[in-house]
């Protein structure tokens, strides 16, 4: 066993520690900094950041060098990951472009389709968002209904998104629609490259819970696509829908990360409350109780070092990561919950009103978006259960 | 970054496994629950000649001279056997203490002789309040010419029945804090004491009440420095709450398999059981409890090996979480194996008990919290 990290990842780290400390927004280090709330001015704000990310080199750092990445290893993309959630780093407004689209592209993309889109992934002029789920097709995400027809050189896509996270900011969309009905649903998909700009998309924010504004839904109605503008083979799509997906490779870590750093805030927080003129953290059950999620944390982050091991080891991850995945996105939840019943009768109180810090009950109601996109932990148990316990599958209907 | 077993422990764990199981596995353990106790002295001496006494034990001494982490495997197959027996006591209590603290003869006579699975040890620690706190140890030794003599009880104390030395915390000072308390080993041979056997639910680990009257120990039997072993100890207890969490990784792993074979295998209502969700997530949960378990009971004994800042912390995270995971997954066990589950002839219950029992050994989950809070300054 071994938890270091070489020299040469140490320098890595070290590299991205002084970078951000000059090119974080202001007051950003300081923990005095407030994420704009309207769009009109977040957008900007995130695509400032965006902007900076690249021409600092640390958009697309498991990019090859020959692309403008950094061509960094699986290691040194996780220690970004854990440098980001330290610090928490702005949310990078391109990362389905730089994590997924651009990366699939790279593989499987025509000549022509590097050329057009990889480097304005990178450097952020334009932001792709991801089309898969529908409100027909969620957990069952091979149920899509959206189509695309052949018309000449083109494909005409009618149907309808949701769940399209940051659409609002984006300017092209990674699409599945269904182009032919073989009876079986994971036959007869196909992945398109769509310019959002054009008269026949139409995206409507989604009003979150939290009253946040990140999710779309999107509708096409006759929008034109071109075939060149095909990934991959028609009707190959779920095989490509899967390759995007297998390059986000470092999701669960931020997930992890930033666990680790929202258990260190809960501590701050039971420092910095008081009841009967104490601070709650000397109360022995809030003391238990902290000490059991810190147990959990460390639970997390090992076992998440644990699966990284195995995944360079093997040179591709496994199904741990549904370990990873469940285990952080509901441990956020119940933490974020015992971080607002503690507030009392303030928690109620939020936004400007909000008498602790009002990313609390933000972040509370969006925890409870994380036990359900990118897989519910319903789907994740499966998927623990079947593809490593090796119980059986569940009865097809 | 590499967390992982090598190579080496990997070996010593499937051979250990072999070994168990070529002789009847979880079956000894029963045995031994209906009163065949002998039954486990021709696999001890089995493995005491292929080593597995000597692991941590320095080569000069006869031993393998490896370190903590590599008795975490073997930790593990006890535990997955639910085997009696005081391996964790000796391996991870008496001989890191003895190999740390002991004089040059202390270690020539013991580490030698646990090593090749001659001696084993097992701690007297308890008085009548069943308590941690220092001003609960209260057994006296009276210094004569040449040693000690001790009369009186320690209570609860894990096989001694077969332990062939007990390290025993004494008063030499006087007091109630943490000032003198000293630590004498006491040999069977030489003193002996006598012993009262106790009821206990987990019927495959003995305890007992053992009384010592008028004992003489000499003083070449003091264990460290006299009057300031209160930190040796708990060194020690520390050294030993890793070690149970690898026997309670062990028992867990072996539950979750059982439910998943049943989940398999177990036909109802023309389908096996396992594909039902309830019996499905309810195994998926279990594996989750494994998982983190076996992660911080990894990184606990690795924080051990080093001497890790963090030791203390890591253990009792580990302690806390592992034990509840064990009680909770044993529980889950007999629920998914139906009524079965339930009768004393299948074998659920044995890891439950076993559960139970190391669950407030050397500290309940609440106490150990509390010390990750200490350490944190909380």
């Amino acid at each position: 066993m071994d938890f270091s990290f070489t020299l040469e990842e140490e320098k890595f780290r070290d590299e991205l520690r002084t970078w951000l400390e000059v090119n974080l927004p202001d007051g950003w280090i300081e923990g005095t900094y407030v994420m704009p709330e309207d769009d009109a001015t977040k957008g900007p704000f995130l695509r400032d950041w965006q902007h900076k990310l690249s021409e600092g080199g640390w958009a697309g750092i498991s990019w090859p060098k020959e692309y403008g990445g950094r061509g960094a290893s699986l290691i040194e993309e996780v220690i970004y990951e854990q440098e980001m959630a330290r610090v928490k780093a702005p949310t990078v407004l391109n990362i389905i472009g730089t994590a997924m689209v651009g990366p699939t592209l790279l593989q499987i993309g025509t000549d022509k389709q590097k050329e057009q889109y990889v480097h304005k992934i990178l450097n952020g002029e334009e932001i792709w968002c991801q089309g898969y789920s529908e409100p027909g097709a969620g957990s069952d995400l091979a149920a899509i209904q959206t189509r695309a027809v052949k018309q000449g050189e083109n494909w005409i896509i009618n149907g309808q998104k949701t769940w399209t996270s940051y659409a609002h900011f984006a300017d092209r969309c990674f699409v599945l629609a269904r182009t032919e009905d073989t009876g079986k649903k994971h036959e007869g998909i196909t992945a398109f490259l769509v310019d959002i700009h054009q008269e026949g998309v139409e995206t409507q924010t989604i009003r979150s819970i939290n009253d946040k504004r990140e999710f779309n839904e999107m509708f096409f109605d006759n929008a034109v696509v071109h075939e060149s503008d095909v990934v991959g083979e028609v009707n190959d799509g779920w095989r490509v829908g899967l390759i995007l997906l297998s390059h986000e490779r470092v999701g669960v870590a931020r997930q992890t990360f930033r666990l680790q750093k929202l258990f260190e805030e809960l501590v701050d927080l039971t420092n910095n409350l008081k009841r009967n003129g104490k601070p709650l953290i000397q109360d022995p059950i809030v003391r238990q109780q902290l000490a059991s999620f810190r147990a959990e944390t460390r639970a997390i982050l090992l076992n998440y070092y644990r699966h990284l091991t195995e995944t360079i080891r093997n040179g591709r991850p496994g199904p741990e990561g549904s370990i990873d995945k469940l285990n952080s996105s509901e441990l956020t939840q119940r933490i974020l919950s015992f971080a607002v019943s503690l507030q009392g009768e303030s928690s109620l109180l939020w936004k400007e009103d909000a008498l602790v810090s009002a990313s609390w009950q933000q972040a509370y109601l969006r925890a409870y978006a994380h036990t359900i996109e990118g897989g519910t932990s319903e789907i994740q148990k499966n998927i623990i259960a079947e593809r490593i316990l090796g119980l059986p599958k569940d009865i097809k209907y | 970054m590499d967390f992982s077993l090598n190579e080496e422990q990997l070996e010593f764990q499937s051979s250990a496994r072999q070994i168990i199981e070529s002789r009847g596995g979880l079956q000894l353990s029963r045995q031994y629950t209906e009163g065949e106790e002998n039954v486990l002295n021709d696999l001890w001496a089995e493995l005491g000649e292929l080593g597995y006494f000597g692991i941590n034990i320095p080569e000069q001494y006869g031993g393998l001279g490896m370190g903590a982490l590599t008795l975490v495997p073997v930790l593990e197959e006890i535990g997955r056997a639910v085997l009696p027996g005081p391996y964790a006591e000796t391996m991870a209590f008496g001989t890191p203490l003895i190999k740390a603290y002991g004089t040059p003869e202390q270690k020539q006579k013991y580490l030698s002789e646990i090593a090749v699975g001659k001696r084993k040890v097992s701690l007297a620690l308890l008085e009548e309040s069943i308590d941690f706190h220092p001003s609960t140890l209260q057994l006296e030794a009276q210094e004569v010419d040449s040693g000690y003599v001790i009369t009186g009880k320690k209570l609860l104390v894990p096989n001694a029945d077969v332990a062939d030395t007990l390290i025993v915390p004494v008063r030499t000072g006087g007091g109630h804090g943490e000032y003198g308390i000293s630590l004498l080993l006491v040999d069977r041979e030489d003193t002996g004491w006598e012993i009262e056997r106790l009821k206990n639910l987990d019927e495959t680990r003995n305890l007992f009440n053992v009384t010592f009257n008028n004992a003489h120990i000499s003083e070449e039997q003091l264990l460290g420095t006299k009057n300031i072993a209160w930190g040796i100890l708990q060194e020690g207890l520390v050294y030993l709450n890793a070690a149970l969490c690898s026997t309670m990784v062990g028992g867990i792993e072996k539950t979750v398999e059982m439910s998943t074979e049943h989940g398999n295998t177990r036909m109802q209502f023309g389908q096996p059981i396992g594909r039902f969700q309830a019996i499905k997530h309810r195994i998926v949960d279990m594996k989750l409890a494994l998982e983190g378990s076996r992660s911080l009971s990894y990184y606990a004994a690795w924080a051990v090996e080093n001497k890790s800042v963090e030791m203390i912390e890591a253990v009792s995270l580990a302690k806390s979480y592992t034990s509840e995971s064990y009680v909770k997954v044993a529980g889950d066990n007999i629920q998914n194996h139906g009524g079965m589950g339930f009768t004393w002839e299948f074998d659920c219950h044995l890891f439950l008990k076993r559960a139970r029992a190391l669950e407030n050994y050397l500290g309940s989950p609440n106490e150990h919290r509390e010390k990750v809070a200490e350490q944190l300054g909380w």
